[in-house]
């Protein structure tokens, strides 16, 4: 069979080649030397603050080059006041390049700022920070009180709301569906958030070059196949391990969340780090009730095996921890475009476990998703999560 | 089969860790950045002195390296070529050529479409007598039609506003009879007019008394703006153009000796500009009109190109800032300083001389 192809597998490979051979000769013909056939318009120039720290008597200006021509930056402002200032590594970017813009300034706390920064042909952007608060330094303090946000916000709800397994476990088949149900309707609603906070960084954090609308689409896609291929292997295996099946769903939930979790982390890290809210103890309890209703949503499929306290924990801990870490990567190395990423990454996470309860509820409940106790079970998840998310 | 395998896999694998390498790329730029070596200093408006490896950004103009010289500026009269007329007139002429595709380093790294008079911002500084006759051959090399259009008093057709001249080597002359005495401003009067002003088609025309002005160290301060990225909002703001200039080269003045300002304001966009001088106050002649001095004072506000004459002296010496108490503009560039100085030989700075 492999002597038999050999002819034609170059061809085949030829074949292959030969489309890029032209694109390539096309591309070097347009924007090659001495070509001026798609020389028309002006370029304009574009940069994009990605992150602003206040440190002690400075301000720290993380620049990127997003257009489509290198600039020269060549002078920074507070609200719109010129500051001499430093640029490192130096004030040339090329595309994507990124510069720190240090401006001494003697700012002041919880004050609101606008900076600015002008290229070479005059332009000037600019970018606003609603109140200045100094740059967390990573130390240990620093790291256990995120640790503690971390853990009230993920770990401890999530555990509460798997303490509602006895009760789940009690009730009958119809009623199982409806809490099956709704935690699809939960999952939902946390998906849309997860949509929702990853436009509105990508809208205001990110540079236009990075298409932010498209870029949420290809992650969550990608994260959504991702997840489906390897979902459908596990469940495989689980039919011929010790793994029941009902295990295998909930796992694939508990990362779900805990990826959908990273990404909540990482926005109440980085919130907190670019002093954008206060973090009050009210904020924490919202976050909290809100996430309790995840736990509900693990718990729900482990409902119908034998109730292993120590899987179950192990589910909570791999949906709730990870907002620690997120908390510590939001704090202390943000970057919008990571932001952007990991909370698409958990949207296609979630969405795909809304596809593997959908179907499972199927399969339990005679081929049927339009009971009257699975319709009412999603709109109730719906409806238990924004009334949640209004303490947030 | 296996070979097809194999070939996803590494396929997947290759995708993975690009992924993963540009997440790194755009989220972690620091570990991209090297630093470089030799650190370079500078001062902050508070003056601290800050260290850095990378490039200073400061609008710090060095003598050398400025492309239209604000201190040469500051002294130049024209009197233009000198004859006389048979009976017995004066007749000043001048050759004025404008300018609109020069691009001006305004401020270090920012660079401007100027459109100028003579190559300049402002355009160069006119001065006769009442009485003569000021004869301006005027020559368009643009590429749009401008004007010379005068303040003071001339004949509907030498206004400058219904004969626009055309691009490309257009000509025509003005020609008037110098007065009222005083300071006024010359400026181009094509629509749109705020464009052609705000790109810098102006000028300052002095008109002396024919009995003189008495003896003093004489500057021409034009107080304009800049909008480098055309919003109709002024990005820098100036005492002859360039932001910062005299802060960090201060004008040297010498001790008691009298001094007298022609300061016009051509500021567009923002209603008012102004004018604080530190350490002393000055006889302040409205328009330049009047040889009595209507304020003495250390703050005047300027409308649209009003103007007129500053007298002053200092009693002690050290440096003395000036600037717009409009404090938003002078953090924007409109702030010089003078450098006052004992000399023990008074009158080292020129008189004045009628020109010739």
């Amino acid at each position: 069979m492999e002597l038999s192809n050999k002819p034609s597998k170059g061809k085949l490979i030829a074949s292959g080649i030969i489309p890029f051979i032209f694109l390539i000769i096309m591309v070097a013909y347009i924007f090659g030397p001495g070509s001026e056939l798609l020389d028309l318009g002006v370029p304009l120039p574009e940069i994009s603050m990605e992150k602003i720290n206040f440190v002690d008597s400075e301000i720290l200006v993380t620049v990127r080059n997003t257009g489509p021509i290198p600039v020269e930056i060549v002078m920074a402002d507070v609200n719109d006041r010129i500051q001499p200032a430093a640029i490192e590594p130096d004030r040339f970017l090329e595309r994507y390049e990124t510069a720190v813009v240090r401006i001494p300034f003697d700012w002041n706390e919880a004050q609101p700022y606008l900076i600015g920064l002008t290229v070479g042909d005059g332009t000037r952007f600019e970018k606003e920070i609603e109140a200045a608060a100094l740059a967390l330094e990573p130390n240990f303090e620093l790291v256990g009180f995120f640790a503690i946000i971390g853990i009230y916000v993920g770990i401890i709800p999530i555990m509460i709301g798997l303490l509602w397994l006895p009760f789940i476990k009690k009730i009958g088949k119809n009623k199982y569906h409806f809490f099956l149900a709704l935690t699809a309707g939960l999952l939902l609603f946390l998906g849309i958030d997860s949509v929702e906070e990853a436009l509105k960084v990508s809208e205001e954090s990110l540079a236009g070059s990075f298409n932010g609308a498209l870029l949420v689409a290809t992650v969550i896609v990608l994260s959504f196949l991702g997840l489906y291929y390897s979902a459908e292997k596990l469940v495989k295996r689980a039919e011929s391990s010790r793994m029941t099946k009902p295990v295998a769903i909930a796992l694939m939930i508990a990362i779900g969340i805990g990826l959908h979790n990273f990404g909540e982390g990482l926005a109440i890290g980085a919130a907190v780090g670019l002093g954008s809210i206060a973090f009050s103890t009210f904020l924490i309890v919202g976050f909290a009730l809100h996430n309790t209703t995840e736990g509900i949503a693990i718990a729900a499929p482990m409902s119908r095996g034998k109730t292993m306290i120590g899987k179950l924990a192990g589910l909570g801990m791999i949906a709730g921890a990870p907002a620690i870490f997120g908390a510590w990567v939001g704090g202390f190395v943000y970057s919008p475009f990571a932001a952007v990423v990991f909370l698409s990454i958990g949207a296609g996470a979630i969405f795909q476990v809304i596809i593997t309860i959908l179907r499972w509820i199927r399969e339990e409940g005679d081929k049927n998703l339009s009971s009257a106790a699975v319709a009412s079970g999603f709109a109730v998840g719906m409806l238990i999560m924004y009334l949640t998310s209004i303490f947030v | 089969m296996h070979l097809v395998k194999t070939m996803k896999g590494k396929m997947l694998l290759t995708l993975i860790s690009g992924f993963i390498i540009s997440i790194i790329y755009f989220s972690l730029p620091f570990l991209v950045i090297e630093a470089t070596e030799e650190p370079k200093t500078f001062l902050t408006h508070s003056g601290a002195v800050i260290q850095t490896s990378g490039d200073v950004l400061d609008p710090l103009y060095v003598a050398s390296t400025v492309e239209f010289d604000p201190m040469e500026y500051l002294r130049e009269f024209n009197y233009g070529r000198v004859s006389q007329l048979p009976d017995g007139t004066t007749l000043r002429e001048f050759t004025i050529i404008a300018e609109d595709d020069k691009v001006m380093e305004v401020s270090p790294g920012v660079f401007y479409n100027v459109w100028t008079f003579n190559g300049t911002v402002p355009g160069p500084t006119i001065r006769a007598t009442e009485g003569d006759l000021v004869r301006i051959n005027f020559i368009n090399n643009g590429a749009k039609s401008h004007t010379m259009h005068f303040h003071g008093i001339h004949p509907a057709e030498m206004d400058g506003v219904f004969e626009p001249v055309g691009p490309g080597g257009g000509q025509f002359t003005y020609e008037f009879t110098a007065g009222p005495v005083g300071v006024h401003p010359y400026h181009c009067h094509v629509m749109p007019l705020e464009e052609h002003i705000v790109h810098g088609l102006y000028g300052v025309y002095i008109v002396d008394p024919k009995e003189g002005r008495p003896a003093a160290d004489e500057m021409v301060m034009v107080l304009n703006g800049l909008d480098t990225d055309f919003d109709t909002e002024n990005n820098f703001y100036a005492a002859n153009t360039i932001p910062f200039y005299y802060q960090h080269h201060p004008i040297q003045i010498n001790l008691n000796e009298l001094i007298r300002v022609y300061v016009v304001n051509m500021v567009e966009f923002d209603p008012i500009n102004n004018l604080h001088l530190h350490g002393t106050l000055y006889h302040y002649y409205p328009t330049g009109t009047d040889t009595v001095p209507s304020f003495y004072t250390d703050m005047i506000t300027l409308s649209q190109t009003e103007r007129g004459i500053m007298e002053f002296k200092y009693d002690y010496p050290g440096k003395y800032l000036f600037h717009a108490h409009k404090v938003e503009f002078s953090e924007k560039g409109w702030i010089g300083m003078f450098l006052v100085k004992e000399n023990p030989d008074q009158k080292s700075q020129s008189g004045i001389e009628y020109g010739t």
